[in-house]
């Protein structure tokens, strides 16, 4: 092997990958934030006994869990405007997409935390007088939240590295400026090595992050 | 609402047994503060509750007694409607609960969460698994009712809070998380997050089963002063020891129906039932 590597041809290009993580941030940001208030809403919904409620939030879970998120990416932003007969950047149409999955996701998750909560706590909080929102917010949801934590970290994770998808679609995030730098740059090796690391970094401070809340949670236990 | 009839004719509570200490004026009112007419209660097939009347006049201790799987339980539980009666009423200071509707197939009892939780307010419940909020310290478990369900002030909120858990002798441990204190410490706390309402009666649901046997001791010690102070309390325990020195009155309920009642004396040391008295045998402490 004869190459010869020379990272100091990418210098010019810096803030190209940094307008990159910019647009990647972003968009983990927005769809991390309406895919999980959305995922707590569908648990809400689907955890009621009211059947009207269950069904939909049912059917809306299991679409977006099983079909691919490529495909959905795609359909939302080549089909989906044509349904609604309107135009859309590549930018709503990957957050549509990622926050809808992710919504199904995390559903699951927060369902499964709320029912891990001991039924005990219900009764507690029904024998003091409080209403289900009241009981949900002060008293199931915080144990819950805090059980997902690991959970949902992962999922913020995985959506992180999700968004590399939208790149397919035009939308300028990291690996979509890097595959720009390397047409101009001619140094795939050099580009996409540095897309990669920088995405490690990220992802790993992310995660220390999340480690050292989820520690300073657990000082009741 | 439907109030209770005032006309009704129930014996008034005079004939419960006198006991010393206690007593607040609220007795000489006649009314029972609680008052259960024909609970029915069934799980899947079976009939767990067979018709319960049971009236609690102001600042009585009524214990009740059974078997595991007489329905002891479920009756504490369908005072404050953890379990909805598929029978009967309940009245609580002579207001009856449930809204009645009429439907084809006649009248109807219903149940809606907001009635049942202005309610439940004024019932104080401690449960066997103690049931504290985990990510609550001590005090913010009792102040919990008073801030979200009483509109209390936080700074009011935490002073009362204070209050009853001196009174239960934890003052110590308030700003402590529930899993560091013992068992008998937790139930304490509940029991104060419960009196901390001010409720008009306090329901037991096997308040010591889940305690060590040493630890016994301090919860039914905190009961009793209760019961002494005046309290309305309903009390579902094993602990005949309590029931003979706390109980105004006893009741042993077998199959779902109450059996026989009476004071500690008569139900604990003569039994009139033959049920009864095999029960009693059964228990090799009082």
């Amino acid at each position: 092997m004869g190459y010869q590597f020379d990272f100091t041809v990418l210098q010019p290009y810096l803030p190209t990958f940094g307008r990159g993580l910019l647009v990647t941030f972003q968009l983990a940001g927005v769809c991390l934030l309406l895919g999980f208030t959305a995922g707590l809403l569908l648990a809400l919904l689907r955890s009621s006994r009211i059947a009207p409620l269950v069904w939909p939030s049912a059917v809306f879970i299991e679409i977006f869990r099983n079909a691919p998120v490529l495909v959905q990416l795609v359909w939302f932003y080549y089909a989906f405007p044509v349904l609604i007969g309107a135009t859309m950047s590549a930018f709503a149409a990957a957050v549509l997409a990622l926050s809808l999955n992710t919504a199904a996701f995390s559903a699951e998750l927060f369902r499964g935390g709320i029912q891990s909560i001991h039924r005990g706590q219900w009764e507690a909080g029904r024998a003091l007088g409080m209403s289900n929102l009241t009981l949900m917010r002060r008293i199931i949801l915080p144990q819950a939240i805090k059980r997902m934590i690991p959970p949902l970290t992962n999922r913020a994770i995985e959506l992180t590295k999700m968004t590399a998808l939208a790149s397919t679609i035009a939308v300028p995030e990291l690996l979509y400026q890097g595959r720009l730098i390397n047409a101009v740059t001619f140094r795939p090796i050099e580009s996409y090595t540095v897309v990669a690391v920088i995405y490690l970094i990220i992802l790993w401070a992310g995660t220390i992050l999340v480690n050292r809340l989820e520690r300073r949670l657990g000082e009741s236990d | 609402m439907t109030l209770s009839d005032p006309t009704n004719d129930q014996p008034p509570a005079a004939d419960r047994a006198p006991r010393g200490a206690s007593g607040p004026a609220a007795r000489a009112n006649g009314a029972p503060v609680l008052k259960l007419e024909g609970i029915h209660k069934s799980f899947g097939g079976s009939e767990v509750l067979k018709g319960i009347d049971l009236e609690v006049a102001a600042g009585e201790t009524v214990v009740i007694i059974g078997a595991s799987g007489s329905g002891k339980s479920t009756l504490l539980r369908c005072i404050n409607f953890l379990e909805l009666p598929d029978a009967g009423r309940v009245y609580l200071k002579g207001e009856s609960v449930g809204t009645t509707v009429s439907t084809r197939r006649g009248e109807r009892l219903v149940f809606k969460e907001q009635e049942l939780n202005a309610m439940r307010r004024h019932v104080g419940m401690v449960f066997q698994s103690f049931n504290l909020f985990p990510h609550m310290t001590v005090v913010q478990n009792v102040m919990e009712g008073l801030v979200s369900v009483l509109r209390l002030k936080r700074d009011e909120a935490r002073t009362r809070a204070l209050r009853h858990l001196e009174a239960v002798g934890l003052a110590e441990k308030t700003e402590q998380y529930p899993s560091r204190l013992s068992g008998g410490q937790q139930q304490r706390v509940a029991i104060a997050r419960a009196l901390a309402m001010e409720p008009d009666v306090m329901l037991f649901d096997e308040a010591t089963s889940a305690l060590d046997p040493e630890l016994v001791g301090e919860v039914l010690q905190v009961m009793r002063d209760l019961s002494l102070g005046g309290m309305t309390m309903v009390v579902v325990t094993h602990e005949m020891g309590f029931a003979y020195a706390a109980a105004d009155r006893v009741i042993f309920i077998h199959q779902g129906q109450i059996h026989e009642q009476g004071t500690p004396e008569e139900i604990l040391k003569h039994p009139k039932q033959e049920r009864t008295k095999a029960f009693l045998r059964g228990l090799d402490h009082i």
